[in-house]
C-alpha cells in the first residue's frame, strides 16, 4: 500500500462554544475513493472545508505526503493540488460558465505588467471539459444563473477538473441530480480515481456509496465513529454505525 | 436611460426659454465633472457590494488640501498630485475601516463621514477658502486636441476602469464578491485586497474631483460635497448598477449622472429653489430601488434587467 496523500491528525473544529469536531484522524490515499458519511450535522462538511483551506483547525494539523501544511485560504489549499466542490457549490451566479471555471486562477497574458484575461483560451478549454463531461451545455458564457441545478454541479466538476487535482472532495453532489446525470458523476469518481487521483466523496445515499467507494468513514456528533474497507462491510452496519445503533459506536459514546 | 434624458430635456426646453441653449448645455456639462468621477468610483463599489457615504467630504478633503497649497501660491503641480493623493489617503483609511476592521460599509462609512465633517470644520475654522489664484484654473481649463481637460480626464478613466472590469481578473472578482463574498473567497479570490483596492480607486477618482472642483470655482465651503454621495448613489442605481452589487454599467453611470443634472438644472430654471434639489435625488433613489423590489418578484426580471 502506498503512502497516503493527505494525512488529518486530532482535527478539532470549534464555533464559539459549539464543538463541530474532535479528534479526527484520517488518511486519505491516492487513486482510491474515500466515503465521509453521517447524519446531518455531523461535521462531513466542516471537515472537508478545513481540508480546503476555508476554515482553519482549532486544532491538530494536515500533513500532505508527510510534510506539515497550514492553509490561510481556499487558493493554498488549491496550490497543494486539493480542489473541492463545496456543498453550497460556490458558484458566482452573475458570471458566465467559463469565467466560473477560472475563477480564482484566471489565464492571462501580462501587457506592460497589467495581467489582461485570455478569454478564447479559457472559453476553448472550458468547452473542452464540458464535452468531456457530456454535460449538454452548449453556451460556455451563458451565465450559471440561468442554469438547472444538474448543469451548475457540472459546471463545479468542470471546476475541479480543470485545476488537474491530486485530491478531489466532493460534498453531496448527486444530492441535486437526476439518474442519469448521478450516473455520470458516479462514473466520474471512478475515473478520478483510476487516473491516480484521491477522492472524497460525502453522500447520503449508501447505496451510491457501496457502488463506488473503496472505503467508508463514518462521522457521528463531530467524530469519527467507524473506518470500513467497502468489501468488509455491508449496507446495514453502514446504518446502524450512522444512528449509532452500532455496539462499536455505543461503546465509543460510553467513554466520552 | 437614454430616452429618459431625452424625455427631461424635451420638457424642460418646453417649460423654460433658457432651457434649450448651448450656454446651458455647457453648464449641465460642467456641473457634471465631479460627479462622473465620483460616480465612476461608486459604480465599482456598489457593484462590489460595497458603498461609500463618506465619499463626498472626502472630496471636501481633498480641496482644502489643494486649496492650502494654491493658497500658499505653492505649485499647481503640486496641487494637481495632491487631490488623487489625499483621495488615496483617505480611501486606505476607509478600506482599513471597513474591509481590515470588517465594519459593515454603510455603518463603517457613515461613521467616518461623522469624523471627516467635524475634520472639515476644524480645517476651515468657520471660514470658506476663497480668491484662490488661478494658477490651476489655467493648468486645467485648456484644451487637447481640441478636447477640454476635464473631457478628456474622464474619457480616460472610463476607459481604463471599463478595460479592468472586462479584460481583467481584477473585473471577474470584483462581480463575483459582488454576487456573493463567501463564495468568492470559497473561489480563491483575494477578497481582502480586490475590496481594500476598490475604495483606494474610488479615494483616487475622487481626488481627481476635487481637482477639478477647486479649479473651477476657486474657493472651498463649508458645504462643500454634501450632497455628492447621494447624488452619486442615485445616478448610479438609476444607471443600472445594482445596489446588491454584482451587476453595473458604466454607460449608465454616465447616463445616470447626466440625467440627475438635468434634472437639477431643469428644474431650477423652472424656477424650483436649489433648496429641493436633494428631494428631487431621494425620491429617484427610492423611486428606483422601489421599482427594481417590484420588478424582481416579477417573470419579467431577466428582460427587463437586459434592458437596463
Ligand atoms: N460557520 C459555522 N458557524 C457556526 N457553526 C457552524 C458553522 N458551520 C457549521 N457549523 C455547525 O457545525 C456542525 C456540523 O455542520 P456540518 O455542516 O459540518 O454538518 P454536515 O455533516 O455537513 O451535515 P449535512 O449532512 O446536513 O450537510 C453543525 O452543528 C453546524 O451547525
Ligand atoms: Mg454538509
Amino acid at each position: 500500500m502506498t503512502a497516503p496523500f493527505l494525512v488529518a491528525r486530532n482535527i478539532a473544529k470549534r464555533f464559539g462554544a459549539l464543538t463541530a469536531l474532535a479528534d479526527v484522524d484520517l488518511e486519505i490515499r491516492s487513486g482510491e475513493v474515500l466515503a465521509l458519511l453521517g447524519d446531518n450535522g455531523a461535521g462531513k462538511s466542516t471537515f472537508i472545508k478545513i481540508l480546503a483551506g476555508a476554515h482553519p483547525p482549532s486544532d491538530g494539523e494536515l500533513l500532505i505526503e508527510g510534510n506539515a501544511v497550514a492553509f490561510s485560504s481556499p487558493k493554498d489549499a488549491a496550490a497543494s493540488g486539493i480542489a473541492t466542490i463545496f456543498q453550497e457549490l460556490a458558484l458566482s451566479e452573475n458570471l458566465s460558465i467559463a469565467e466560473n471555471v477560472f475563477l480564482g486562477r484566471e489565464l492571462k497574458r501580462s501587457i506592460f505588467g497589467i495581467p489582461f484575461l485570455k478569454r478564447a483560451e479559457m472559453r476553448q478549454r472550458v468547452d473542452g471539459l464540458l464535452q468531456e463531461l457530456d454535460a449538454h451545455i452548449s453556451d460556455p458564457e451563458a451565465p450559471v444563473g440561468s442554469l438547472s441545478g444538474g448543469q451548475r454541479q457540472a459546471v463545479a466538476i468542470c471546476r475541479a477538473l480543470n485545476l488537474n487535482a491530486r485530491l478531489v472532495i466532493m460534498d453531496e453532489p448527486t444530492a441535486a441530480l437526476a439518474v442519469a446525470e448521478t450516473r455520470k458523476v458516479l462514473a466520474l469518481t471512478r475515473r478520478l480515481a483510476g487516473r491516480g487521483c484521491a477522492v472524497v466523496l460525502i453522500s447520503h445515499n449508501i447505496s451510491e456509496v457501496f457502488e463506488v467507494a473503496d472505503r467508508i468513514v463514518v462521522f457521528r456528533r463531530g467524530r469519527k465513529v467507524a473506518e470500513r474497507l467497502a468489501t468488509e462491510t455491508n449496507h446495514e452496519e453502514v446504518v446502524s454505525l450512522i444512528t449509532g445503533a452500532h455496539p462499536d459506536v455505543r461503546a465509543l459514546e460510553k467513554t466520552n | 436611460m437614454l430616452v429618459a434624458c431625452l424625455l427631461a430635456i424635451a420638457i424642460f426646453s418646453v417649460a423654460s426659454p433658457h432651457y434649450a441653449t448651448p450656454g446651458n448645455a455647457v453648464t449641465v456639462l460642467r456641473n457634471s465633472v465631479e460627479l462622473l468621477l465620483i460616480g465612476l468610483g461608486m459604480t465599482l463599489l456598489l457593484a462590489m457590494g460595497g458603498i461609500d457615504v463618506s465619499i463626498g467630504i472626502v472630496m471636501g478633503l481633498a480641496a482644502i488640501a489643494i486649496g492650502r497649497i494654491l493658497g500658499a501660491d505653492g505649485s499647481p503641480y503640486v496641487a494637481l498630485v495632491a487631490g488623487p493623493l489625499v483621495g488615496a489617503l483617505l480611501g486606505c483609511v476607509t478600506a482599513a475601516v471597513v474591509v481590515q476592521g470588517r465594519v459593515p460599509a454603510i455603518v463603517g462609512t457613515l461613521g467616518l463621514l461623522g469624523v471627516y465633517r467635524t475634520a472639515v470644520f476644524a480645517l476651515l475654522g468657520g471660514q470658506w477658502l476663497s480668491g484662490l489664484p488661478s494658477s490651476l484654473t489655467d493648468l486645467l481649463a485648456t484644451t487637447v486636441l481640441g478636447i477640454p481637460v476635464p473631457a478628456l480626464v474622464i474619457a480616460v478613466a472610463y476607459l481604463t476602469v471599463w478595460l479592468a472590469l472586462r479584460r481583467t481578473p481584477y473585473g471577474l472578482h470584483l462581480l463575483a464578491i459582488g454576487n456573493s463574498e463567501e463564495k468568492a473567497r470559497l473561489s480563491g479570490i483575494p477578497v481582502i485586497k480586490v475590496r481594500f483596492l476598490t475604495f483606494v480607486i474610488s479615494g483616487v477618482l475622487t481626488g481627481i474631483a476635487a481637482t477639478f472642483y477647486v479649479a473651477t470655482y476657486r474657493n472651498v465651503e463649508m458645504s462643500i460635497g454634501s450632497t455628492s454621495a447621494l447624488d452619486a448613489i442615485a445616478a448610479v442605481i438609476l444607471g443600472g448598477t445594482s445596489i446588491l452589487g454584482g451587476r453595473c454599467s458604466l454607460l449608465g453611470t454616465v447616463l445616470g449622472v447626466l440625467l440627475l443634472r438635468i434634472l437639477q438644472n431643469g428644474l431650477l430654471l423652472i424656477g424650483v429653489p436649489s433648496l429641493w434639489q436633494p428631494v428631487v435625488t431621494g425620491v429617484l433613489i427610492i423611486g428606483v430601488l422601489g421599482f427594481e423590489a417590484v420588478s424582481n418578484r416579477l417573470p419579467l426580471t431577466r428582460f427587463q434587467r437586459a434592458r437596463a
